[in-house]
């Protein structure tokens, strides 16, 4: 399959995910109590508010129009309005998406860096204690919720030893959030330790992998030394699965970004989330869910063609 | 580490002490798993954990009996003493009796959410790796819209509208996380199908029925075992964020993360017997599970990847 | 050493050997205790000279090879010393060892598919291996891959250069490997099997390198290989190795044509060998020294289950009409439009009750696509299959699950065909619950007890788990299970391929008896034109997804109407080396003019004759 062909395919299947996600917030949406008027009016709304507004909606029109009528919503960017702060939805979310970027790709940025090298030390020390250590750290790292270890963070970082602020950086620009680094670093040490653990044991197992191929035997018979041949060919070739998995990993960054925002304090998209649960903001939420899905969606399509560019093998689709 | 790595888990490939030696004669599959398994220190030593762990919460309340259902505002926030060896909390309960009881509702749910998850993800996987084709193209796109929906944004989303009890919760934890199982069982349907006995089956005149029955469930038991494990940490680890999301329990009942949750308003005044028994139980019993699907994944030689 | 070394020593004492083992011993230590491998193994390799350690698996022979380099896995223990000049590599560090590998000492391995980086351009693997033994700029070392390339024949080197290992092909990727090789004109070069997961014809390609290489450099090369035929078209001296040791050593021509060892003896009795009308016969190439080979036709040694071919009935005798299984004109497409790929193109063949029919082709030719179609396991893109007279399509499911109780299927990998979670009972008794359901459990304990003692293996394995059983037994277990049901047609997809000569011999005895006594017949598939000629009344040669021709087999393999045929015919290496040496000569020969140039380009021209 040449590279174009891949792509289209690849996009069509993305396309497809997204809209089975439409589906799926469409029938949260009828699902609500009060159907998709309450959720739409809002919780003070009168019966005969919502009759009318069902009607002006054609929401007495059959399921299948309806959603079509939701899609073609969607692709105007109208995700609807808040009914607790009285703005769109959309413009929301394009406010408090960047920053919530930025706080997901530093968090895995970092824990790449440290995961990688950590990985591949591991499994050059198989079962030696430097290997159980580790382990055990990542196990530990992956086991501990985040809440509560953002809250140790800040127990003894912040209290304790007065290093980093308690606070996420509280501007409403990037600029901002850039221009207080030191508060930026418990949130994303927080966001950053399952990345190590998890990509830790992954680079580990790849590189172990690797190492039994038979490209190493044939590099050893070249006389090449073991650590070229863990540099120049079995980094790259354990590197690339760790990428595809990186495409996988993206929901749980966002995931964790919901829990880190809401403990810091940080004006992302996860507080945004947050708040709108408390208060059952539904717009909010529904549409926080599909743009998050969206951005997972694309962050998998990414890791993939990245993956695809690093490895020029002609591979059978593993969807 | 945000709950539940949807892809997979936490990935490792051979672990420590993975055997690498040739399979001796005479050793059935199971007995070489099981001594395989015991030569890897961290997952014998997870085992041991799981067992102390299920021993406290179900038999600890039988020589520690407390009462867990009436406050004692009078008992409130006392620290460690002989009467109360782990302290009290902020209505009055024991603190180590609460241990056992929140631990027995994480343990229950976790392992009861955990299994669900995996059968509804083997039967969905098994089917679409076996029907190959467009059907396995659509069910596989379902599994990936699933996936692209943070499991924590769905339970916030879920807490906004409904609180539910026990099996409410496993319902839940069970249909936000089967999806990793069933791309795990995908994989390998899809590979045991092309199996030399299969094809010799089918060419003979076998069923799908009795090539499904047969061979391919039976082969993917060890993947499914594996999955399970993996998927009853997760599990565990969903169950501590649950009421921190807003989904917890009613007290009087709570399990591990109610009490985690509960105590983080204590954080800053010392009260730290209110934090870290329950924030280590989750940590240990879920590192535990980690350590045995680990051991597991060697032991049978599967491949743990999404 | 036991063993009986013939060869002088006196005629070529002058040379130091390159390579020289002496007493060399592994172990390998694994989860159920220590298991020596190799035991007291002397040997040497002089410069340019090419000794073949031969054996079965299991012989130790691929273990001496990795020795010799230092390349054993972790779990192994040597003892002894392996001289490469005057370091003993079993004595020496890995630092040690890496500045000799690739200099002094290089070796091609036997899966090419495997043995590159997928993620390197091959240009930069073999500049790597220059780069580690000498200083040279890097643009330098590029340059020396590009005509490294070039000398192992790939074509347009400098565009090749830049290619991934995914972008060649097996034979090419073996290229690769070999050109890494020799880098840096090593005096000793071990070849583990090097052209055992190739093609015939490629493979005559890599041994017609290896020698021009290995003369042209006077590099002195250890061949680990189990096939004679190899042996006798590259080798020297010959090392036989049984269980770890070093049966019988000697010259080629002593070892292959006069053996003493018994083990050694056995082992050539079984190897199937071609039989060969007047070599070269419709080329440009016979005369004089011909003739001799010409004779080899009558008189060559016949395995015990090769009475088949003598006795074939012409095309076209008894029963003409009834076939048990028909293909006609089936093709089968994968994938759509511009990736369409054509797996069978208009194939028609058949099989007549109680005949076999050898399928034989190359890698890609489609065979087992066709064995596939006929077992129904494929579904043809158009063109009718029929079977024991019931058209397939036209046929309802329930219905043709009875019609395929009457089918045999035995498949290559003696592992995969066997579920690891059944008993062998279950195994062989799994047609008879699919068919024969009202059978009781002891009626069904009955049966399998008898189908074990049919292909010879003792009623106690019925309760045995396949894992315990070796690649042989489990091939019996597989065709005791096809026999099962009583089948009219067995099909066999390379069956004894993953066997060694002397099990392959058993299994292919056991199926003629079964076959003389029950009246099947029997679509067997081959790469194998030797077993196949042996083996099978009629052959059908495939090729790129069409059939190429078919015939009687001994009409076919002896007198073959294409050029293909001939090609692959001319391509098997016999396990005589006098006759191999003219049967090289002629293959040269016949290149030779069909390229129209006789240049060197054609393929080494006959470096050792």
């Amino acid at each position: 399959m040449n590279t174009f062909l891949y792509l289209t395919r690849r996009v069509l299947q993305a396309i497809a995910v997204i809209l089975i996600v439409t589906v799926a917030t469409f029938c949260l949406l009828h699902a609500l109590p009060g159907g998709p008027a309450r959720g739409i009016l809002g919780p003070q709304a009168t019966a005969q508010q919502i009759a009318q507004f069902n009607h002006e909606q054609r929401l007495d029109q059959p399921l299948p129009v309806q959603y079509f009528a939701y899609l073609g919503r969607l692709l105007h960017g109208n995700l609807g309005t808040s009914y607790t702060l009285n703005e769109p939805v959309s413009q929301l979310i394009t406010e408090r998406l960047p920053k919530t970027l930025v706080l997901t790709v530093l968090s895995a940025a970092v824990g790449l860096l440290l995961a990688i090298p950590l990985g591949m030390w591991q499994a050059v020390r198989r079962n030696k204690p430097v290997d159980y250590i580790i382990t055990t750290l990542s196990f530990v790292a992956y086991s501990t919720p985040v809440y509560f270890l953002g809250l140790m963070l800040v127990l003894v970082f912040s209290h304790i030893l007065p290093w980093f602020p308690a606070q996420a950086p509280q501007g409403d620009t990037l600029g901002q959030v850039f221009a207080d680094p030191a508060a930026l670093v418990l949130p994303v040490v927080a966001g950053a330790a399952s990345v190590v653990a998890v990509f830790s044991r992954y680079m580990r197992g790849a590189t172990l992998e690797n190492l039994s191929e038979d490209y190493v035997r044939t590099a050893r018979a070249g006389g090449s030394r073991r650590a070229a041949i863990l540099r120049r060919h079995v980094f790259r070739n354990s590197l690339t699965p760790v990428v595809a998995m990186l495409g996988y990993y993206v929901p749980v960054l966002f995931g964790g970004a919901l829990v880190v925002e809401q403990l810091f304090n940080y004006p992302g998209m996860g507080l945004l989330f947050w708040t709108a649960a408390q208060s059952s903001d539904y717009p909010v939420l529904l549409g926080c869910v599909l743009v998050i899905s969206v951005a997972t969606v694309i962050g998998t399509l990414a890791a993939d063609v990245i993956q695809r560019f690093i490895d020029p093998r002609v591979k059978e689709d593993r969807a | 580490m945000s709950a539940v790595v949807q892809p997979g888990q936490l990935p490792g490939g051979p672990g420590p002490s993975a055997g690498a030696g040739t399979e001796g004669p005479g050793l059935s599959g199971l007995r070489l798993a099981v001594r395989r398994f015991r030569r890897n220190r961290l997952a014998v030593i997870g085992l041991a954990v799981v067992v102390l762990f299920f021993l406290f919460c179900f038999v600890g309340p039988l020589l520690y009996s407390t009462d867990q259902t009436h406050t004692a505002l009078n008992h409130a926030n006392l620290g460690p003493s002989g009467a109360h060896l782990l302290g009290t909390d902020a209505v009055g309960h024991d603190e180590l009796g609460r241990l056992m009881y929140g631990g027995k509702v994480s343990l229950v749910v976790g392992l009861a959410a955990g299994v669900l998850a995996t059968v509804i993800g083997t039967l969905w996987g098994a089917a679409a790796g076996y029907a190959g084709g467009w059907i396995d193209a659509v069910m596989m796109r379902v599994v990936d819209a699933g996936i692209a929906i943070p499991a924590l944004f769905i339970l916030l989303v879920i807490s906004a509208i409904t609180t539910p009890g026990v099996g409410g919760l496993i319902l839940i934890l069970g249909l936000v996380s089967w999806l990793v199982p069933s791309r795990l069982v995908r994989a390998e349907t899809l590979t045991l199908k092309n199996r030399d006995y299969v094809h010799t089956l089918r060419a003979i005149g076998g069923t799908h029925t009795r090539a499904i029955g047969r061979h391919i469930l039976p082969n993917s038991v060890s993947t499914v075992v594996v999955a399970a494990t993996f998927q009853v940490a997760d599990a565990i680890l969903l169950v501590a964020y649950v009421s921190y999301l807003g989904l917890g329990l009613q007290p009087p009942k709570t399990d591990w993360g109610g009490m985690l949750s509960a105590g983080l308003s204590a954080t800053y005044s010392g009260r730290w017997w209110l934090i870290v028994p329950p924030g280590l139980a989750v940590i240990l019993v879920v590192c535990a599970f980690n350590a045995i699907g680990d051991g597991l994944r060697d032991a049978f030689d599967v491949r743990g990847r999404g | 050493m036991t063993a009986t070394d013939r060869s002088t020593t006196a005629a070529a004492g002058s040379t130091e050997p390159v390579l020289r083992l002496e007493d060399l011993g592994v172990t390998f230590s694994s989860e159920t205790g220590d298991v020596p491998a190799v035991q007291g193994v002397s040997l040497y390799v002089r410069p340019g000279e090419t000794l073949a350690l031969v054996g079965e698996s299991g012989s130790g022979k691929s273990t001496v090879a990795l020795a010799s380099i230092g390349l054993l896995p972790e779990n192994a223990r040597a003892t002894g010393s392996a001289l490469l000049g005057s370091t003993d590599v079993v004595a020496s560090s890995e630092r040690d060892l890496a500045a000799l590998r690739g200099r002094t000492v290089s070796m091609v391995f036997q899966e090419p598919a495997t043995a590159l980086d997928p993620l390197t351009r091959i240009g930069a693997q073999i500049a790597e291996v220059v780069r580690n033994h000498r200083r040279i700029a890097a643009k330098e070392a590029d340059a020396l891959a590009v005509d490294l390339l070039r000398r192992v024949g790939i074509p347009d080197p400098e565009r090749r250069a830049r290619a991934f290992p995914f972008e060649l092909s097996g034979g090419q990727r073996q290229r690769v490997v070999i050109a890494m090789a020799i880098a840096n004109d090593p005096g000793l070069l071990i070849a583990d099997e090097p052209t055992t997961a190739l093609d015939v014809t490629v493979q005559a390609e890599i041994l017609d390198l290896l020698r021009r290489l290995a003369v042209e450099s006077g590099t002195g090369v250890l061949l680990v290989t189990h096939n004679m035929g190899v042996v006798a078209d590259f080798a020297d001296r010959v090392a036989v190795m049984l269980q770890g040791r070093i049966v019988e050593t000697g010259p080629v021509e002593d070892v292959l044509l006069r053996p003493e060892h018994e083990y050694t003896k056995r082992l050539l009795a079984a190897v199937p060998r071609l039989a060969v009308a007047e070599a070269g016969q419709g080329t440009a190439a016979e005369s004089g020294p011909e003739s001799e080979a010409g004779a080899s036709a009558a008189d060559v040694p016949r395995p015990r289950y090769g009475t088949r071919a003598k006795t074939a009935r012409p095309a076209g005798d008894p029963a003409e009409g009834e076939r048990v299984v028909d293909l006609k004109d089936v093709s089968v497409v994968y994938g759509r439009r511009t990736n369409a790929v054509r797996a069978l193109d208009g194939v028609s063949l058949h099989v007549r009750p109680g005949e076999t029919v050898g399928l034989v082709g190359e890698s890609g030719s489609g065979k087992s696509t066709a064995a596939r179609v006929a077992l129904g396991l494929i579904r043809p893109t158009s063109g009718s299959v029929t079977l024991f007279g019931s058209d397939l399509r036209r046929t309802r499911a329930r219905a043709r699950r009875s019609l395929r109780s009457g089918i045999g299927v035995v498949l290559q990998d003696p592992v995969a065909s066997l579920d690891a979670r059944m008993t062998v009972q279950e195994c062989i008794a799994e047609p008879l619950r699919v068919h024969r359901r009202g059978m009781s459990a002891k009626e069904r304990q009955d049966r399998v007890a008898e189908l074990l003692e049919r292909v010879r293996l003792p009623r106690a394995f019925a309760q045995r788990a396949p894992r315990e059983l070796s690649g042989g037994q489990r091939q019996r277990v597989s065709l005791a299970r096809a026999l099962a049901l009583a089948p009219r047609l067995l099909v066999a997809d390379e069956p004894t391929s993953a066997l060694d000569v002397s099990v392959q011999e058993a299994v292919l005895e056991v199926i003629t008896e079964l076959q003389e006594e029950l009246g099947f017949a029997c679509l067997f598939v081959s790469h194998d034109l030797a077993v196949v000629q042996h083996f099978a009344e009629r052959v059908v040669v495939m090729r790129a997804g069409r059939i190429e021709e078919q015939g009687g087999t001994m009409a076919t393999l002896l007198h073959p109407g294409t050029e293909y045929t001939r090609r692959l015919l001319a391509a098997v290496p016999v396990p005589d080396p006098v006759l191999q040496r003219q049967r090289r000569a002629a293959r040269h020969a016949a290149a030779a003019t069909a390229a129209g140039t006789a240049g060197p380009a054609a393929g080494g021209a006959g470096a050792t004759a």
